[in-house]
């Protein structure tokens, strides 16, 4: 009964589809999405900079770096809770993998934020900092970093057509993610015996590697990396595991 | 042969004495105990098989359970209990204008729609012309769908639609749309369709055109499976009101 069916063109078109409207309408389109990191950078780097005297060594770019994975993750998880709701229609009458949903909406957030990303290594090269070849290690993070969007995307989106109220549940918990995560601040700060704990999250721990590839020239411990791409895995599985079972029977309920 | 092989075929859905949308709502339903459900058959024990090439009309009333056959026959819900079987790749059609955006043009959704369809991307470029010709839109291809009328962007779906070559087509209501002009359109398109053999399910209050096109017909009536016979026997039987109790319409 089933035919192998290339998904590639819907999600392509999916995809696409969500990137124009999230900004249509808008005078400035796509360049909102690029100014909200430099809105958050310039808040940030004045309230942490000058009010409360941080002082880590190129905070701009330090700042920067985790303002955009970290947007990155909180848009794309975001979109997830919304878009099944918002393609209801598509789900209840055709027989297409929902599957194929929330990979569109994974990839549409991608975009922005490879636009960002590559914007910020031009502004790190034009205010005269450089990297050696252990910038490539950003590459494999940027791969481990979708990855784990997916897995919580999978996770999340079955829990949002279920619980009408997920997304605020969701808005909050990304609240207290940000902050339990070394974007405006050091990791070394946080206290020794809560460290331990701490460092399991993988956003953290994704955050200060790329930090370290790009503005310290550094590239990662293996060990750390394969930590990190463990804790990703398994988020993953269990994102398709649930996704797996519950979003039939969530579909109905719509 | 048999294309469509479905035997005791049963979906429940189960209603919530009080409907808790939220997690708030759900927590606090455990807490005091309170979940309570009510069981609703949309099918109960429907048997039936198809073979190649036959048009087989399904008329009952409102909420009789037409939609839900034909949307676990398409494999967008799963039934509660029983099996069935399609020999071939099914389309469920049960709405037209299903992913239309009002935002885009009609060009930007034919490419969307026909992404949803399964088209590929290059053959939606070739077709392009002749769809929007065949809608009658060809001069507002580049106007956005909210500009359309209801049965202007009807047709620019059904148009795509057709360009489809499933072997088991699952129609609901679909010729409820469109004027005059259009529907004898349909028509031909859905005569074109069984000169090639496909096999089709169809949904319609409208018994004239189930009397017309369908070999046979099915009855549904509060899920179950009244009557599966020759057409122009079940509906004389549904018209005539031989239901017994619940035929006073």
């Amino acid at each position: 009964m089933k035919k192998n069916r290339n998904y590639l063109n819907l999600i392509y078109e999916l995809s696409w589809l969500d990137f124009k409207l999230k900004y249509y309408g808008s005078v400035l389109g796509i360049f909102w999405s690029l100014l909200k990191p430099f809105m958050m950078l310039g808040i940030l780097y004045v309230v942490f900079f000058h009010f409360l005297k941080v002082g880590i060594p190129d905070y701009q770019v330090y700042l920067l770096l985790g303002i955009i994975i970290w947007n990155f993750f909180a848009d794309a998880t975001t979109d997830s809770t919304q878009n099944m709701a918002a393609k209801a229609n598509l789900l209840q009458k055709t027989n297409l993998p929902p599957f194929i949903v929330v990979v569109s909406s994974v990839i549409q957030s991608f975009w922005t934020f490879v636009i960002t990303l590559g914007i910020f290594l031009a502004l790190f090269l034009i205010l005269g900092f450089h990297f050696t070849w252990s910038v490539m290690m950003l590459l494999f993070l940027v791969i481990i970093l979708v990855f784990l969007v997916f897995g919580v995307a999978l996770i999340i989106a079955p829990l949002s057509m279920h619980f009408k109220d997920f997304r605020h549940i969701w808005d909050i918990f990304l609240q207290m993610l940000f902050w339990v995560t070394p974007i405006v601040y050091q990791y070394t700060n946080v206290p020794e015996k809560y460290l331990k704990w701490y460092l399991l999250n993988p956003i953290a721990r994704i955050v200060i590697d790329a930090r370290n590839a790009v503005l310290y020239n550094h590239v990662p411990e293996v060990k750390q990396l394969l930590i990190t791409t463990g804790i990703v895995a398994l988020i993953c599985f269990a994102g398709l595991a649930i996704f797996k079972k519950y979003n039939r029977a969530f579909i109905e309920e719509l | 042969m048999n294309v469509i092989d479905a035997a005791r075929i049963t979906k429940r859905f189960r209603i919530p004495h009080e409907k808790k949308t939220t997690l708030f709502e759900t927590a606090l339903g455990y807490v005091k105990n309170q979940v309570t459900y009510e069981d609703f058959y949309a099918l109960r024990d429907v048997s039936f098989t198809v073979k190649r090439g036959e048009t087989t009309g399904l008329i009952g009333k409102n909420g009789s359970g037409k939609t839900t056959l034909l949307k676990i026959l398409g494999g967008i819900i799963k039934p509660t209990e029983g099996a069935f079987h399609l020999e071939g790749v099914a389309a469920p059609l049960l709405s037209l204008n299903v992913g239309f955006h009002h935002e885009l043009t009609a060009e930007e959704n034919l490419f969307l729609y026909g992404a949803i369809l399964g088209i590929p991307r290059k053959e939606i470029r070739e077709k392009l012309r002749e769809v929007l010709r065949f809608a009658g839109v060809e001069r507002f291809k580049d106007t956005k769908l909210k500009n359309f009328s209801s049965g202007m962007t009807a047709r620019l779906a059904f148009a795509m639609m057709v360009q489809t070559d499933p072997d088991i087509l699952l129609l609901d209501e679909i010729f409820a749309v469109g004027d005059k002009d259009f529907i004898p359109q349909c028509i031909s398109v859905f005569r074109d369709y069984k000169r090639r053999g496909k096999t089709i399910l169809i949904t319609s209050h409208d018994t004239k055109l189930i009397a017309e096109h369908c070999d046979k017909t099915m009855l549904l009536e509060d899920g179950n499976l009244i009557m599966f016979d020759e057409t122009r026997k079940v509906i004389d039987y549904y018209m005539n009101g031989n239901g017994g109790p619940h035929s006073q319409l």
